[in-house]
C-alpha cells in the first residue's frame, strides 16, 4: 500500500450503476521526506501524480491515508466491481528512520 | 518479490478490518547491493516481527495475503513473507 494524502473528492453525476453510494478521493502520494511529520503538519503537494481512490473507511481532507492499486482492490467487493484503488487505512502516525542513517548531529 | 528494507512502521486505528492485529511496516525497495531505488517507501503488514533496518523479502501477491490475513475480502498485498540474514 502506498501513503497519500487526501486532498479532495470527486463527485459524479453519471457513474457506473455498481458505484452506487460510493466516495471517491483525491489522493497525492507523500514522498520519503514528509512520512514523518505527515500526521502532524499538513505536507505540501508532491510532483508524483495525484490518483483518485474509493473510499470506505470515511477520511477527510488532509488526512494520510494507505491506499492499495490493482486487482487487489476489487476483493473487498462481492460483485465485480470496476476500480483500481481503495483506502485502507488511516494513519495515526508514521515512524520513518531513513537508511543509510544520515549523518548524526546528535 | 520485492527486496526490501524496513524503514519505520505506521500506526492506523482506522483501518480495514482484515488489517486488525498486524503490524504495518515502511519497506524500502532496494537492489541486490542494498542501494534503495529511489521510490518512497510503502507499507506492508508484518508476520515475523521483523526489526528497524532489517532486509526483508516483501510478497506483492494480493491472493497469498488474502490467506495470510484469513480473509477472502482483503484488499491487502503486501506482507513480508521473510527477514533475510545474509
Amino acid at each position: 500500500m502506498r501513503i497519500g494524502q487526501v486532498i479532495g473528492t470527486v463527485t459524479m453525476n453519471q457513474q457506473e450503476a455498481a458505484f452506487k453510494g460510493a466516495r471517491w478521493l483525491v489522493v497525492n502520494p507523500l514522498v520519503a521526506e514528509q512520512l514523518n511529520t505527515a500526521c502532524d503538519v499538513e505536507p505540501g503537494l508532491t510532483r508524483i501524480p495525484s490518483v483518485v481512490i474509493y473510499d470506505k473507511l470515511g477520511a477527510g481532507e488532509n488526512d494520510i491515508v494507505g491506499f492499495v492499486e490493482g486487482a487487489e482492490a476489487t476483493a473487498p467487493f462481492d460483485e465485480p466491481t470496476p476500480i483500481d484503488a481503495i483506502s485502507v487505512a488511516i494513519f495515526d502516525s508514521i515512524d520513518h528512520v531513513p537508511y543509510p542513517p544520515e549523518d548524526d548531529d546528535e | 518479490m520485492l527486496l526490501c528494507r524496513v524503514v519505520g512502521n505506521a500506526v492506523a486505528t482506522h483501518s480495514h478490518p482484515s488489517l486488525d492485529g498486524f503490524t504495518l511496516l515502511l519497506c524500502q525497495k532496494e537492489n541486490e547491493g542494498g542501494v534503495p531505488d529511489g521510490d518512497p517507501p510503502f507499507v506492508a503488514i508484518d508476520l515475523f516481527g521483523a526489526g528497524m533496518h532489517q532486509r526483508v523479502f516483501v510478497s506483492t501477491d494480493g491472493i497469498g495475503a488474502r490467506g495470510v490475513v484469513h480473509d477472502d475480502h482483503s484488499p491487502v498485498r503486501n506482507f513480508v513473507q521473510g527477514v533475510i540474514d545474509d
